[in-house]
């Protein structure tokens, strides 16, 4: 409405004197007639003065009106002028890059879906849009989505392509364009790039080859009715049977408060089902999953909200992640001071699980002088493990994957063995938990030894024997406590409170309070005069993690009196505590593919990490990557030493098929010796990113038409830009000169203003 | 090694045994016939030795306080000096089957189990739901026709259990010291030869022992005596010797 007024006051639209330069064209005649009116002027000013029967306030509205009617006729007379840059019709190029991905099937137009409006306007030889483009330039139409291409008919547009890269898309435009005279580029799109190439580039490059884009936004900015599964963090690798505790993200808008259903499938059987209730427009909220992995194998775990009534995108309503469950007992060695319960009662929970194999050393008798420390060895796979006692070195050591020390005192170890723990969590990786005990912590004379410097707790350097009676705790999960995997007690959250409510109480020798900076507590415990310490804590050291548990009896919470006979709670914990110790817990070999999810014709980076028996790093050994394609294709891939990290090896790889890719790393060492191997499995399958944060993207829009100097139109404003290209003032242009004297706002002003003096004359009696 | 150093060790700490006085002399045999004792030790996370005691209404004393308190005592002294568990040495505890504090204290032992009935159902279903959460129980110090009784009465604890006779090579004989026969095991009796019997758990071999039955010998016999002569040295130490085991193997399985 305003710009009509614009143009029909000022004779052309805005864009004129945007792109216009304004200038007075009058010739050498006009300025003398101009000079002549002016002195013509200063008379007539003159004559006023001489009007003593005018008063003073008539005299100040009569120059008022008379002064800028002289001024207006003035400029009128010199001649203004606007210098327009046209584009000479048919010697400039155009470059159309249309968006030809999936997320334009979205239909928030108005009840039609984005990509109506690029068939109507640009899809077919007719379309208003390319008829009007058409009849100024030369015309290249691309269309983009994961690639760019040239598009030989616009009938080959499918939007089902599975992602947005249009950084991509403007070098391929660009680098066909360049030394062509380009007017610009015409991107129709509704920007949801989501490639990880940052667009400052592109755009740069772009600009300095003068190419400015005019973009073109189609759909809109904010969904009006949608939920969608934003994010969910999921572990890559993880030992079959472990309950996992997820974050998952979910926003939306439309639907506030509604009570939805969030839905988690194993390769399409559900596992877990909770309702949520949704956040305020706009807002996301993390909710807590709980699911357990059951079945071996690259598993494919969907995560998603049932399409609600009338959404506009039911596709971002699920997310999939592919969690490789792998089968196997993982070993964790147990060294017990002392005989006492504690240990009988943590294999019996662990013997339950089939995943977990501990190794007890329970030392039941002290050294004498004629004779060293008698040890109870249970679990082990033969007669030669641990038949020396505890390992003597990193190699018989760092084969487990994690140590629980039980209530066993600092001078038991040599220096050595102490530093083998330490560096068995901060260089190996492994997972150390220590219990309380007569002999544990401070009482056990650990302070200041290098395990001391593992814990998340600080210990006391005080020398102290245990004080009887212990303190009695009441336990309690502190709020990290409650949705931590390692304390998840219950299967359903709402059981949570009630059942660590109901335990009874554990005693502890062991008063520890203080916490490093880094540690995280998942459990206190408050004795009966109210003293508060700490029961369960965990800190990441180096690699690893180092965990304390200082209380002596967690099998109460198995034999207590109060605990029915049907109750697993003392099983359950112990399982997942001895499952959270070893998830993560590196092998010799380790594989990543970056990214884990790709679609066909995408490089993947592998990264391996190639260990020795002591987890030192192997370097230039002759490492391979065995690819197995989905079907069955092998090729082996030489990995490169990185040289900047020891035992790290690179190499890429690019997936031809959809499906699971399966990576095996290894090889051998520069003498020769044979490593390890490490797998990791790749999903190979189209992407469903586009349906994800799907609204129009305005500001990126802006930003990249602004940075090359061209414009942003909404879609309903589109044949504006016809207009825009022609004056961009690129490409092969001419100088185009338009008169303003005769804009209608110069006759209207002449007339109001020469009206304005009549009336104030012939009131006066002046006429 | 150890087997020749415990067995040292065990003959001086009983050559040592003779002057000592400790407060279950106090307590006196006439109160066995109660269900649980006041003078009990508290918890506190170190081993104690627990005797189950039973209803009596017989004359002279219950059969399930035989041998105490000396037996026990003797025993506290020559598992203090040879194991490394934190335990009480010097006191020890008497329970009734239906006491609930018993469930914190997951091995403990019965004498004269062929005297031994359960008063109620409630009772054997705690004792169930004590060998089943992970308890070891010790019988000793019966014979004959004992076994009839007991094993009656283990069927209301256990109705599915089945006995199982021991041999040299289970664990339970191996868990301190190594005992690689049992013929050393010393026959307390006129007649009948010592034998150890168990209920496996899920009546599984492969699994943990709930409970043994030292039948046709009394091993707390020797202990109890131990300091008098009254048994030879030799055979009062290997008396010791699976009396240690079988707590050992009731803690540590």
């Amino acid at each position: 409405m305003l710009e009509s007024l614009f143009t029909f006051l000022f004779k052309y639209e805005p864009l004129v004197f945007e792109r216009g330069r304004f200038v007075l064209s009058a010739s050498r005649e006009t300025w003398l007639v101009v000079v002549l009116g002016a002195l013509v002027g200063l008379y007539a000013l003159w004559t006023y003065r001489q009007l003593a029967a005018v008063s003073g306030r008539d005299r100040a509205v009569l120059l008022a009106l008379r002064v800028p009617l002289l001024l207006v006729a003035l400029f009128a007379l010199l001649r203004p002028t606007i210098e327009l840059p046209v584009a000479v019709p048919q010697q400039n190029f155009v470059g159309i890059l249309l968006d030809d991905s999936r997320s334009m099937h979205v239909t928030d137009q108005g009840g039609r879906a984005r990509r109506e409006f690029v068939l109507d306007q640009l899809g077919r030889a007719d379309a208003p849009l390319l008829t009007a483009l058409g009849k100024r330039f030369q015309l290249r139409v691309y269309r983009f989505s994961s690639s760019a291409e040239r598009l030989q008919s616009t009938a080959d547009l499918a939007f089902e392509g599975t992602g947005t890269r249009l950084g991509d898309a403007f070098d391929r435009a660009r680098n066909e364009l360049a030394g062509l005279p380009v007017a610009g580029l015409v991107l129709v799109t509704d920007g949801s790039d989501n490639s990880e190439r940052t667009l400052d580039e592109p755009v740069a490059a772009l600009k300095a080859q003068a190419m400015p884009v005019f973009a073109v936004g189609v759909g809109r900015e904010r969904m009006t009715r949608d939920v969608q599964v934003t994010r969910v963090e999921t572990p890559r690798r993880v030992l079959k049977g472990t309950a996992l505790v997820l974050d998952l993200v979910i926003s939306q808008t439309g639907y506030a408060g509604a009570r939805v259903p969030l839905v988690v499938e194993d390769e399409g059987r559900i596992v877990s089902a909770q309702d949520i209730t949704l956040p305020a427009d706009g807002e996301s909220e993390t909710f807590k999953v709980r699911l357990k992995t059951m079945d071996a194998g690259a598993r494919l775990f969907r995560f998603r909200v049932p399409v609600q009534p009338n959404e506009e995108v039911a596709q971002n309503n699920q997310r999939d992640a592919l969690i490789e469950v792998y089968n196997r007992r993982e070993k964790i060695i147990y060294l017990e001071g002392e005989p006492r319960f504690e240990p009988k009662f943590i294999r019996q929970a662990a013997d339950g699980d089939d995943n977990l194999q501990v190794v007890l050393l329970q030392r039941t008798a002290q050294a004498t002088a004629t004779a060293s420390d008698k040890f109870l060895r249970l679990g082990v796979d033969g007669p030669e493990e641990l038949a020396g006692g505890f390992p003597a070195t990193r190699e018989e050591l760092f084969a487990y994957r994690a140590i629980i020390l039980g209530s066993v005192e600092a001078s038991a170890f040599t220096p050595e063995q102490q530093r083998m723990i330490e560096d068995f969590v901060d260089v190996r990786g492994g997972g150390l938990l220590v219990l309380g005990g007569a002999r544990s912590f401070s009482e056990g004379g650990w302070a200041g030894t290098p395990l001391a410097d593992a814990l998340p707790v600080v210990l006391d350097r005080a020398s102290r024997g245990p004080e009887y009676p212990p303190a009695e705790l009441v336990v309690r999960p502190t709020r990290a406590g409650l949705s931590h995997p390692a304390t998840q007690i219950a299967e359903a959250e709402k059981d949570l409170t009630a059942k660590w409510r109901d335990l009874p109480t554990l005693t502890s020798l062991n008063p520890v309070v203080q916490t490093k900076p880094g540690a995280h507590v998942l459990l206190t415990g408050t004795d009966e005069r109210g003293r508060e310490q700490v029961v369960l804590a965990y800190q990441r050291y180096g690699r690893g993690r180092a965990l304390v548990l200082p209380v002596q009896d967690t099998w109460m919470w198995r034999m207590h009196s109060k605990m029915a006979l049907e109750d697993k709670t003392h099983h359950t914990f112990w399982q997942r505590l001895a499952r959270w110790l070893v998830d993560g817990v590196p092998d010799r070999v380790t594989v990543s593919p970056t990214p884990d999810r790709v679609q066909k014709g995408e490089p993947i980076r592998l990264t391996a990490e190639v260990m020795d028996p002591e987890y030192k790093g192997i370097n230039d050994g002759r490492i391979t990557a065995r690819v197995t394609a989905p079907s069955g294709k092998v090729e082996d891939v030489p990995m490169e030493w990185s040289v900047e990290h020891d035992g790290e090896y690179t190499a890429r790889f690019t997936p031809t098929e959809d499906g699971l890719y399966r990576v095996s790393v290894g090889g051998t060492t520069r003498d020769g010796k044979d490593t390890t191997r490490g797998t990791a499995t790749v999903r190979v399958a189209p992407s469903d990113a586009e349906y994800f944060d799907a609204a129009m993207r305005a500001p990126l829009l802006t930003r990249i038409a602004d940075e090359t100097e061209g414009g942003y139109y909404a879609a309903a404003d589109a044949d504006r830009l016809v207009d825009a290209i022609t004056y961009s003032g690129k490409g092969v242009t001419v100088i185009d000169e338009r008169d303003l004297w005769d804009m209608p706002v110069v006759l209207i002003a002449l007339l109001g203003l020469m009206g304005g003096e009549w009336l104030m004359r012939r009131r006066r009696g002046l006429a | 090694m150890w087997t020749r150093t415990g067995t040292l060790l065990a003959v001086a700490a009983v050559v040592g045994l003779a002057a000592v006085a400790t407060p279950h002399a106090q307590r006196g045999a006439s109160r066995a016939q109660s269900q649980s004792y006041s003078g009990n030790v508290p918890y506190d996370g170190r081993f104690v030795f627990v005797r189950l005691s039973y209803p009596w209404w017989g004359g002279r004393g219950a059969p399930w306080a035989h041998d105490w308190p000396r037996g026990e005592t003797h025993f506290l002294k020559i598992w203090g000096e040879i194991t490394a568990a934190p335990s009480h040495i010097t006191e020890s505890s008497i329970m009734s089957l239906s006491d609930p504090e018993l469930f914190k204290f997951p091995v403990a032992y019965m004498a004269e189990a062929g005297f031994w009935s359960l008063s109620s159902d409630d009772e054997a279903r705690a004792l169930r739901a004590y060998l089943q959460k992970g308890g070891f129980l010790i019988f000793d110090d019966f014979r004959n026709r004992d076994w009839a009784n007991f094993e009656y009465q283990m069927t209301k604890v256990l109705p599915d259990g089945r006995w199982e006779d021991l041999d040299a090579n289970h664990p339970i004989f191996h868990s301190f010291f190594e005992i690689n026969s049992l013929d050393i095991i010393p026959q307390a009796y006129d007649a009948g030869r010592p034998m150890f019997r168990g209920y496996y758990q899920d009546n599984d071999r492969t699994k943990r022992l709930m409970v043994v039955a030292a039948y046709n010998t009394d091993i707390s016999e020797f202990w109890e005596w131990s300091d008098t002569g009254y048994a030879p040295m030799d055979v009062t130490n290997e008396a010791y010797k699976i009396g240690i085991n079988l707590f050992m193997y009731g803690i540590t399985h």
